[in-house]
């Protein structure tokens, strides 16, 4: 999981402000490159390059794109899978800190939970889809399901992970005051693991809505994954690619948001 | 973050739960709590499972799941250490990559899946190019990190030793950076695995992925089960794999 951690602190580290010439001074080729791309892509659609339906100009996403935004399909579809991916979340966090904190602390429970939760975490999630179906339907309640499922990992191990390197001098300090139970896990084991915990949200904020997507490619009927698939077998590329703008859009805008979160709430986080 | 060989407390005590939620399937199983066509007991699925391998059934959607991964990973570490290098070394790469990776890399990746059965037509380059697209931008990010986070002492001594470029990387960068990469590389790992079985299940003939989800959908649920139990072995044994060529790769890791 280290890697994870890693990319946290790296992103914060790109997070920080800076000036917007200095940002633009070493990024300018890069910019163009992107402009160079999307130009080949334009014009090699209107010159008939690359004479294919599933080749539509980039002007003619834009648009599809865009005319969306005065009610289309997309917006709706994207909406139905944050909901579901957004219930997913919150209860894997829920399940993921609790267990987390129960875990490291008892070794009971460590010893009858831990080795089951081992055993599910290498499965591949589009595997878990199937069995599923028989038990949950198509509907809302699988694809939550699974959600959760998916999220509570990076969340439940870092948590897990968290507490289990506070330092325990800590707690033993805790202990020589007499702290009761509940309080050293307010004031002293929580405010440690919580940049852990962190880094365990935020990987599970991008993991949610790819399996939300997927749940609804395999067992679909609706949601932006199912519109995805719907608009291939239509042969709607404009309508597919827009589909896939706004999911990117979404992604980054949601990994901006918690950083900025994060930024402002644990302070501390990424400085021990 | 405790080392995976942190002793936990449990030792032994690993399998007890395992077994008894085990027991507890198969009681339930027999004492007809358990809808029997929906879920199936515990030794019937390993019953169905030792027909799948005495049958030889199980070898052809392996090999195919097994091949399109390999293939598929192999390229996207490839791919992701070059650049990911490329961009830590070099200011003017950065600045030309960089734009793009952060513009493709919080793309959803099984939303990638329909576009890139349209453009490229359904088959194994396009379920090869899914894994390589998904894998290659952890181990990208990662091997960044862990060039950019390099010791510059270090750096500046090969320096003033006059190393050429590519002595330098190849014997001094990417050794010192190895603990970083493989950290991506697990990442991944399990990314590429999900992306294979879900093209699969989307789009194959063949395959693991192909497999579940034609049993399930024609209702032989005992074979799904059989499957998914492969996989999930499968998915155990390549973290495994990982793990021991880790420990030989860098035997130090975790310990400064």
């Amino acid at each position: 999981m280290s890697a994870v951690d890693r990319l946290n602190v790296s992103d914060r580290e790109r997070s920080e402000p800076r000036s917007s010439r200095e940002w633009l001074g070493g990024r300018a080729s890069g910019v163009l490159l992107i402009v160079a791309l999307l130009s080949l892509w334009e014009l090699s659609s209107r010159l008939g390059w690359v004479v294919s339906a599933y080749w539509p100009p980039v002007s003619q996403i834009l648009a599809a794109a865009f005319a969306q935004l005065m009610g289309g399909e997309i917006l709706l579809s994207l909406a139905a899978t944050m909901r579901r991916a957004a219930i997913g979340y919150a209860a894997a966090s829920a399940a993921g800190i609790v267990l987390g904190i129960v875990l490291a602390r008892s070794r009971l429970l460590r010893c009858g939970l831990l080795p089951l939760i081992e055993i599910v975490r290498p499965m591949p999630t589009p595997a878990i889809i199937p069995p599923l179906i028989l038990f949950l339907g198509v509907d809302d309640a699988l694809k939550i399901f699974i959600v959760a499922l998916a999220s509570f990992f990076p969340i439940f191990t870092t948590t897990y992970a968290g507490v289990a390197a506070v330092d325990d001098t800590l707690i033993q300090t805790a202990r020589t005051f007499r702290t009761s139970w509940a309080r050293t896990l307010y004031a002293v084991v929580l405010p440690a693991v919580v940049p852990a915990i962190a880094a365990g949200l935020r990987t599970a904020t991008g993991l949610c809505i790819v399996v939300a997507v997927l749940s609804e490619m395999i067992a679909g009927s609706s949601g932006i994954g199912y519109y995805l698939i719907e608009t291939q077998y239509a042969m709607r590329p404009d309508l597919m690619y827009a589909a896939v703008l706004y999911l990117a859009l979404t992604g980054y805008a949601l990994n901006r948001v918690f950083l900025a979160i994060e930024m402002r709430a644990i302070p501390w986080m990424g400085k021990s | 973050m405790p080392r995976s060989s942190e002793p936990d407390g449990i030792g032994y005590w690993a399998g007890v739960s395992p077994a008894i939620v085990l027991c507890i399937w198969e009681l339930a199983g027999r004492l007809g709590w358990t809808n029997p066509i929906l879920l199936p007991n515990p030794t019937q699925i390993v019953a169905a499972l030792a027909a799948l391998v005495a049958s030889g059934g199980i070898l052809t959607p392996l090999v195919h799941t097994v091949g399109l991964f390999v293939v598929g990973f192999t390229l996207a570490a490839v791919i992701g250490t070059g650049i990911g290098i490329a961009m830590a070394t070099s200011r003017r790469l950065y600045g030309l990559l960089e734009p793009l990776v952060e513009m493709l890399r919080p793309i959803p990746k099984p939303a990638l899946v329909p576009v890139l059965f349209l453009f490229l037509g359904i088959g194994k380059a396009t379920m090869i190019a899914l894994v390589v697209l998904a894998g290659m931008f952890p181990v990208l990010i990662s091997t960044y990190q862990g060039v950019r986070g390099l010791d510059p002492v270090l750096l500046e001594t090969a320096r003033t030793f006059q190393i050429s470029r590519s002595r330098m990387i190849a014997s001094i960068i990417l050794p010192a950076s190895l603990p970083m990469i493989l950290a991506g590389m697990r990442v991944a790992l399990g990314l590429g695995l999900v992306l294979v079985i879900l093209a699969e299940m989307l789009a194959a003939q063949e395959g693991i992925g192909f497999r579940i989800l034609d049993l399930e959908r024609s209702f032989q649920i005992r074979d799904m089960f059989a499957w998914i139990v492969v996989l999930v072995l499968l998915g155990a044994a390549m973290m495994k794999v990982f793990d021991v060529a880790e420990r030989n790769l860098v035997p130090w890791r975790g310990r400064s």
